[in-house]
């Protein structure tokens, strides 16, 4: 055939001369039809086994025809265009994002997510008090029925998906968003779980779910700092409480004891003040006694005794004579002292 | 002669192939086929898999389908009752039931597509816009929250949280579902599901409504703030309660026991110089002479002074007898 792809110009040979001469290389390589036909029967072999992998189960189709499944293993088949088989990951759990996405997970390794945010389609949906949420999640599922799934739903995954979505928004949309963002969730999971279960073996999807998991639920991200602000004023509330808890534990008890302090004091004062009066009236009552002896000589010691007390804590005593009234008005009264410290004012 | 022999078993052999070729046919698993004869479908349609005879040359094979298909429609911007503009993103599952109907009247996939969408469209449209955005939102077995929900709500939304759900998304979809269920079996489609998969604020609206929820915080976090400073000045005050209750309890001891002392004292005092009562005068007068001394005091005393008299006179009777009564 190589001969057809030469330029024209060069010499062409007939199509007989090509025959004839095919036809002796042929006859001259005697083992040809052997050749050919083991090659047919490698060909024939290669194709009339297979292996299914642990996690996979075979569904052998022969001319279309679902015939028997395949467990672990290897196995043997009516060669190529006869039966061929498809594999499918039954043992495997399969999981489907709703609202993110995760770009790789490698073990050992922080998993990374799009964060293009391109997701919010997917997750921003209206609650039953007509705000809007943001809720992620996730759902696990293996495929129970190979055939069912291969052949009674096209696109299986997208009816899972459209399916899960359609459920998760009545569940969300029935409920408060506060009740959503918070005690909620396991709720509206399990709730989910259980419906899309339902429509999913309605459709004989011939898939089992293994759960339904809300990841973030968040307000949507205008609304986050208000939110925010809710729950710094929740603190600022607890703060200022106990802001005003600290002052009164501060205060009152010690004011306790400062009363308590006092009324001692007033207890001691009291005690003091009777046992003075006592020791005063009893040293009166017995100097009183003795007073009464000899009242004319008692009653002079006692005003001698006073007045050597007195006259000993002055600071001058002018004795004067009653008949010279006259010197008084020249007696230096303080004057003779102060006036030495003020040197200007001496004359 | 050997050599025309074997042509012609040969030119036979390929014919029958071609012939075999052309007369059998396989069917996936999961499809139906219907044999066309010269563009007429001819006899039911096949719906086993495996492999199977037609007439060769003179017919063709269609195959279609026989398992459950998605039908995804476009978002539709729709105003409910209450004129609230929202999409309204529907999914369907539907299958080929009849294949011949289907043929006949569709012809394909993309053909069936495109009726699915005029009349679902149709029939979301008039259910979406004949019902309130909470039916729609909303299911039946809504629960009306309870009071201490509602406190976080104004006043004016409360009455739409109260609200009864008469239908509820659930019973609007089923009817969407029935509705459309009417008109598509013509087309020998059967419509086996139809459900709302989103629904949506248009994003002017959703503006609003981005705002009303954060209007509705900040109400919350004032409300919050308030109940602090409430909650503390009730603290402060009972507290400036209790102080001065014990300070006025303390004081009022205080005042008791010290009356009551001193009362005892002035009984005790009393009692005693009440025995005589001159003594005690002069007594306690020379008492404060010594009490009050002052050490910077000058006095100036007359010699007629009971002190001094006997200064001038050793004589008792003359100057001390008249000083004494002084």
């Amino acid at each position: 055939m190589a001969e057809q792809n030469q330029p024209p110009g060069a010499s062409t040979p007939t199509l007989e001369e090509v025959l004839e001469k095919t036809q002796r290389q042929f006859r001259r390589f005697k083992g040809g039809p052997i050749l050919v036909l083991a090659v047919v029967v490698i060909g024939v072999l290669w194709t009339a086994w297979f292996t299914v992998q642990p996690e996979e189960t075979g569904i052998v189709q022969r001319f279309g025809k679902v015939m028997r499944t395949a467990g672990p293993g290897l196995h043997f088949k009516l060669p190529y265009g006869i039966e061929k088989v498809r594999l499918l990951p039954t043992a495997r759990v399969l999981k489907e994002e709703f609202g993110f996405r995760t770009l790789s997970a490698v073990p050992g390794e922080k998993t990374r997510y799009d964060t293009r945010g391109g997701y919010k389609d997917e997750s921003l949906m209206l609650t039953g008090d007509l705000n809007v949420i943001d809720v992620q999640w996730i759902i696990q599922y293996r495929i129970e029925d190979p055939i069912r799934y291969l052949f009674q739903v096209r696109d299986t995954s997208k009816t899972i998906r459209d399916t899960t979505e359609a459920v998760m928004r009545r569940a969300v949309g029935n409920r408060l968003g506060s009740d959503v963002l918070t005690t909620g969730r396991v709720a509206v999971a399990s709730e989910a779980k259980i419906e899309i279960q339902k429509i999913l073996t309605a459709y004989e999807t011939g898939v089992r779910l293994v759960t339904v998991e809300l990841q973030d639920v968040t307000p949507p991200d205008t609304v986050k700092p208000a939110f925010n602000e809710v729950n710094e004023s929740r603190q600022d509330k607890e703060r200022t409480i106990n802001k005003a808890q600290e002052q009164a534990n501060r205060e009152i008890p010690k004011a306790r004891g400062v009363a308590a302090q006092s009324i001692s004091e007033a207890e001691g004062y009291a005690l003091e003040r009777v046992n003075r009066a006592e020791g005063e009236a009893t040293r009166f009552e017995a100097i009183l006694a003795q007073y009464k002896e000899a009242p004319q000589v008692t009653r002079r010691r006692l005003y001698l005794e006073a007045m050597t007390g007195l006259l000993s804590d002055m600071k001058g005593l002018y004795i004067v004579d009653q008949d010279q009234k006259a010197m008084v008005p020249w007696l230096p009264l303080k004057s003779g002292e102060q006036q030495p410290s003020a040197p200007g004012r001496q004359p | 002669m050997k050599y025309v022999i074997k042509a012609t078993i040969t030119v036979i052999a390929v014919v029958i192939i071609i012939v075999l070729y052309s007369g059998l046919y396989t069917l996936e698993e999961g499809m139906q086929a219907i044999v066309v004869q010269f563009g007429r479908p001819v006899g039911e349609p096949v719906t086993e898999a495996g492999l199977h005879m037609k007439l060769p040359f003179v017919q063709e094979v269609r195959r279609f389908e026989k398992r459950l298909l998605v039908w995804d429609g476009d978002p539709n911007q729709v105003p409910t009752k209450g004129r609230e503009f929202i999409w309204v993103d529907t999914t369907a599952r539907w299958r080929i039931a009849d294949a011949k109907k289907f043929l006949e009247n569709v012809a394909s996939e993309a053909g069936a597509q495109s009726r699915l969408n005029d009349i679902i469209d149709s029939v979301v449209r008039d259910q979406v816009s004949s019902s309130e955005l909470v039916e729609l939102v909303r299911s039946a077995s809504w629960e009306v929250p309870e009071d201490d929900v509602l406190k976080e709500v104004p006043k004016e939304r409360e009455e739409e949280l109260k609200k009864e759900i008469a239908r509820g998304r659930e019973e609007i979809t089923r009817t969407i579902l029935t509705e459309a269920q009417k008109i598509i079996p013509q087309y020998g489609i059967e419509l086996v599901d139809m459900r709302i998969k989103r629904l949506d604020y248009v994003e002017s609206v959703r503006e609003k409504v981005y705002e009303r929820m954060i209007s509705e915080r900040k109400r919350i976090a004032a409300q919050f703030r308030s109940e602090g400073e409430g909650r503390s000045a009730e603290i402060l005050g009972t507290m400036e309660k209790e102080l001065r209750r014990i300070r006025s309890t303390a004081y009022r001891q205080v005042q008791g026991i010290q009356g009551k002392a001193d009362a005892d004292a002035t009984r005790i005092y009393g009692n005693a110089y009440n025995k005589n009562p001159e003594f005690y005068a002069f007594l306690r007068t020379l008492e404060s002479y010594k009490d009050k001394a002052n050490p910077n005091a000058v006095l100036i005393l007359t010699t007629d002074s009971d002190f001094y008299r006997y200064v001038k006179n050793a004589e008792p009777g003359k100057a001390g007898v008249a000083a004494v009564p002084q």
